[in-house]
């Protein structure tokens, strides 16, 4: 991305699916200060809520013991969205295919095809000290991403 | 994004035997999902079994949503009922067609048409 970074967003959360409303109310405060579309915005929304609740819930095991992290940051022409937990309940090649006829019917499975479906660039690694980092990339549209 | 528009909002009313629930906000993890699954599951035990989820203001589902929708749904079929979707937002339509839902529910943009369907 390019080096014109603008105000970055941070936060760090027990692994409560409660403590969502809090991940809701910074990822606001991002798409306002990027100025995003509301498109932009909601799917923006959308697949940092599935990433946080990954984390949470098959990372972190819903053990509120233990802490899921989230950074938004954009360089104007993109936005990155990182996702830490300290587990690592699945990788991608572990993940059963959700459209798959056998698993259409099933109740869950479908955040990390909907983050893949939307998100330019989506990787997976294992964190030094344990956990696993996501790392989201959204190219936005436009010179100033505000569309 | 106000907290309050946070959650769904689900109110019931009937058309002969069937059941149209109108639901509003959004059907997401936790509250918005137990609402409806709740609903339909007294509905059901009431003697219910054709049921028609109007989501034209619902505007947001997450994936513990849409596995709602599919609970419902398989839940309402194996009582031998129906559960037919109407008026999709454009952003709910997107979802259904990604996850390839679209396959699993009949969609309907008029309500009298789903109506003469539900028989």
């Amino acid at each position: 991305m390019a080096a014109k970074r603008r105000r970055s967003f941070e936060l760090t959360i027990p692994s409560r699916i409660e403590q969502m409303e809090a991940v809701h109310a910074l990822i606001e405060e991002a798409v306002k200060e990027y100025k995003l579309s509301n498109d932009m915005a909601h799917w923006i929304e959308l697949s940092i809520s599935e990433s946080m609740i990954n984390a949470i819930q098959h990372g972190n095991k819903a053990d509120p013991s233990k802490q899921a992290t989230l950074r938004i940051s954009s360089s104007g022409d993109a936005i990155e969205i990182i996702v830490e937990d300290e587990g690592c309940g699945f990788t991608f090649d572990n993940v059963a295919d959700p459209t798959d006829k056998a698993n259409l019917l099933k109740p869950s499975g479908r955040g990390i095809l909907i983050i893949r479906s939307f998100m330019d660039e989506v990787d997976l690694s294992q964190r030094e000290g344990g956990g696993c980092r996501l790392r989201m990339v959204k190219r936005l549209p436009g010179v100033d991403g505000a569309r | 994004m106000e907290l309050a528009e946070m959650s769904m909002l689900l109110n019931p009313r009937r058309l002969d035997d069937v059941v149209i629930l109108d639901l509003s906000g959004r059907i997401t993890i936790g509250e918005g999902t137990l609402v409806l699954r709740d609903r339909i599951r007294k509905l059901l035990a009431a003697g219910d079994q054709k049921f028609l989820l109007n989501l034209a203001d619902v505007d947001y589902i997450d994936s513990s949503g849409l596995g709602e929708l599919v609970s419902s749904f398989t839940t309402v079929r194996s009582q031998g009922g129906q559960l037919k979707l109407l008026n999709l937002t454009r952003r709910v339509q997107d979802l259904l067609q990604i996850t390839k839902l679209l396959t699993v529910f009949e969609v309907f943009n008029n309500e009298a048409e789903a109506l003469k369907t539900m028989t």
